[in-house]
């Protein structure tokens, strides 16, 4: 079995956009539709990577990766972040966040903006997880 | 408290700047907006010759989620959360399961674009979202006498009452969002059938009835500390609103909305409804309660 990848987005066309790219690599995708099911997800049983969309119904991606990256036990989850909000205004937010709570986020390691090519996205889960 | 609002839009009547005034809402707790945009089914239904017009679906789509990213940027650049929806059918049906989904504590929607005869046919928007929700409808509106502006809409607040058991909602979602209003004018509109007899007496006498329940309201909302006058006006009650709205200069129309069903409303009409559609000014619609 490959490395469990856990792709979270609400649009059903993008899940399965993903999900077919991580099979035909080798990992294990399973899916979630927002921040809200994805963190109940992740902390039953943590995977190796997330691929996180960011403008979600419920919870948004930004919230999600604030939650994870404040959660020792979570911090250390690897990250993706693919989505069509641009990464200047995902940064701004965070920092928006971490003035109102005193707690920064490092940020994200790998961001990508939609639109995603199969090969941009198969080489960047390669490089987060091998 | 006003955590989180669904914004319902066909970007034709609301854009990013009517977003952008509700923000005052933050001073009571709101956080979290979710955009919503509401494909309704026949602009893409199936016609003969051409099918089900799956290309036009996903253009007004994309067209939408183009807007939303782009409002929804803005919004998270300020520290909030954002949501979005993008669904194919019955307006209503979308957004009643939009609210429960998301738990949304208001809603915002634009005037309806539907002519009386479509209204009649289909019915209203307005009246099928408050008949299905408990939760307030603000149906929003740029300022009276400039359409290219939305201003603070719930500065001073025009409370219409009709005494029913959604108007003293309305009472409380005031008191409840007090930090962002700055006078209330409570008025109720005698109906003219009430005083057409032949006697002065029973004018004045519904006049004294309706004032004295006017400052019983007035002395809720003073005691909160909200400045409140009350105001007793004849007529029609929907013209009543609207006059008095204009006089006493409000920003918004609040009223608590009738509870007769469907097919009651669609023949007889109703009050909230009319002033809702016709109104110049945002008007907020509190359910009654529910059981």
């Amino acid at each position: 079995m490959g490395k469990r990848v856990l792709v979270v987005d609400d649009d059903p066309d993008v899940r399965v956009f993903n999900t077919t790219v991580l099979e035909e690599h080798g990992y294990s995708p399973e899916e979630a539709v927002n921040g809200e099911e994805a963190l109940q997800a992740i902390r039953a049983a943590p995977p190796d990577l997330v691929v996180l969309d960011v403008l979600m119904p419920r919870q948004s991606g930004i919230r999600l990766y604030r939650a994870l990256k404040t959660d020792p036990a979570l911090q250390a989850v690897r990250i993706i972040v693919m989505s069509g909000i641009a990464r200047a205004s995902f940064l701004k937010s965070q920092q928006a966040l971490a003035e109102f709570d005193g707690r920064p986020v490092p940020e994200p390691e790998c961001y990508l903006e939609k639109p995603v090519d199969a090969e941009v996205l198969a080489a960047a889960v390669k490089k987060a997880i091998g | 408290m006003i955590r989180k609002l669904l914004f319902v839009t066909k970007f034709e009547e609301l854009g990013y700047d009517a977003v952008k005034s509700l923000l005052s809402l933050r001073e009571v707790s709101l956080e979290h907006v979710v955009f919503m945009y509401v494909i309704e089914r026949d602009k893409v239904a199936f016609r003969r010759g051409v099918g089900y017009q799956k290309s036009e679906e996903l253009r007004l789509k994309e067209s939408a989620n183009i807007r939303f990213i782009d409002w929804a940027e803005r919004l998270f650049e300020i520290g909030m959360e954002v949501g979005v929806y993008i669904q194919v059918g019955s307006m209503a049906a979308e957004v009643a399961k939009a609210v429960a989904r998301e738990e949304a504590d208001l809603v915002v929607i634009g005037r309806s674009q539907k002519s009386l005869l479509e209204q009649f046919y289909s019915g209203s928007t307005v009246t099928e979202l408050v008949r299905r929700l408990s939760v307030p409808v603000l149906v929003y509106k740029p300022v009276p006498d400039n359409p290219f502006a939305f201003g603070k809409p719930f500065q001073r607040p025009l409370l219409a009452t009709d005494w029913s058991p959604a108007s003293r909602r309305a009472v409380d979602y005031l008191i409840a969002i007090k930090p962002l209003v700055e006078e209330v004018r409570v008025v109720n509109v005698v109906d003219e059938e009430r005083i057409s007899g032949d006697s002065v007496m029973q004018a004045q006498l519904a006049r004294k009835d309706a004032k004295a329940r006017l400052e019983e309201i007035c002395g809720r909302l003073q005691a909160a500390g909200i400045p409140a006058r009350s105001h007793v006006y004849v007529g029609r009650p929907a013209e009543g609103v609207e006059k008095a709205a204009r006089e006493c200069q409000a920003t918004m129309v609040v009223l608590g909305s009738s509870s007769k069903n469907r097919w009651v409303e669609r023949w007889i009409g109703s009050v909230p409804r009319e002033i809702a559609e016709s109104s110049a000014f945002p008007t907020l619609l509190i359910a009654p309660e529910r059981d």
